[in-house]
């Protein structure tokens, strides 16, 4: 069955101060990535850049104990600076998404949008809002109120 | 009358969890992740999948319960509730222990770590994203206007 697209993607959408050949270079070149990738506090190391169409990327996050926590993928579209598209994958979490960033330049701000393409519908509401209904969001509250309560 | 600019929002987590004990809170979901997948047991959305289970958690979360009184609640057969126990015992999500002719049912809240990360937090995990990138975005500029 095909499924429209709209319903399977995640959108954000920014407008960033900046000119757009500074928000292209901070995007894909590999020295800017690793600041800004990982979550704060820890570090990202790229093992493999190839900015090219059917390059292959992958950055590693190293846990304190040692697990690794891997990005990856393969660029399918490049387009400086309006557009870049590859599919990645994040293991262990989350597989076979594409990921779509699309530049324009607004004077000297640049419109930002960032897609999060899932393979399906499914998989898209199982990644963002499994089983999440009424009332399920307080049963978290406690759960976390009991965990920030014992040792982690 | 000097007026304060205005602060950037910021969105925790959860709101327990301070600012400090974020991360060691992302790792420790990383981890508990890699584990369950690891181990090849039944998955914790499995587990969730189902709305008698998403109940049973929920009225566990509360108190612990012995299995008469929960079954009490719910309009399907006691044996109904006892094999979706099982289920959730076997996703490591709830301990039955025996206390005499009892079986007493424990919520393992941290079992349900996984299931936190991706419920309502996965669009913020990449507006996070965002946001970093954005940030270093603006100290690069910065940085390019004062070498100039």
């Amino acid at each position: 069955m095909e499924n429209n697209i709209e319903n399977r993607t995640i959108t954000i959408k920014r407008t960033f101060d900046a000119p757009i050949e500074l928000v292209w270079k901070a995007w894909t070149e590999a020295e800017h990535i690793v600041k800004w990738w990982g979550p704060k506090g820890m570090s990202t190391k790229i093992v493999a850049h190839e900015f090219k169409i059917g390059g292959k990327w992958k950055y590693i996050m190293r846990m304190p104990d040692g697990a690794d926590f891997i990005a990856e993928g393969e660029y399918q579209h490049i387009d400086p600076p309006n557009k870049l598209k590859t599919n990645a994958n994040f293991l262990p979490m989350t597989e076979g998404v594409t990921l779509e960033v699309l530049l324009v330049a607004n004077e000297n701000k640049t419109e930002f949008t960032f897609n999060v393409i899932h393979p399906t519908e499914e998989y898209k509401l199982q990644q963002e809002k499994m089983g999440f209904q009424n009332g399920w969001g307080s049963v978290f509250d406690r759960l976390a109120e009991l965990l920030t309560k014992s040792e982690l | 009358m000097v007026q304060e600019p205005p602060q950037k929002e910021v969105v925790f987590l959860f709101p327990l969890v301070k600012c400090k004990q974020i991360l060691t809170f992302y790792l420790y979901i990383c981890k508990q992740t890699l584990t369950l997948y690891m181990s090849g047991r039944r998955d914790v959305f499995q587990a969730i999948a189902d709305p008698t289970r998403r109940e049973i958690i929920n009225i566990l979360s509360e108190e612990p319960m012995n299995l008469n009184s929960l079954a009490d609640q719910f309009e399907i057969s006691r044996p109904a509730i006892s094999q979706q126990i099982k289920v959730l015992e076997e996703c490591g999500l709830v301990v039955v222990s025996k206390q005499g002719r009892e079986r007493y049912c424990q919520i393992q809240p941290a079992s349900l770590i996984p299931a936190f990360m991706w419920i309502d937090q996965y669009r913020k995990l990449w507006e996070e994203r965002i946001d970093s990138f954005e940030d270093y975005l603006m100290e690069l500029k910065s940085k390019k206007k004062n070498g100039e």
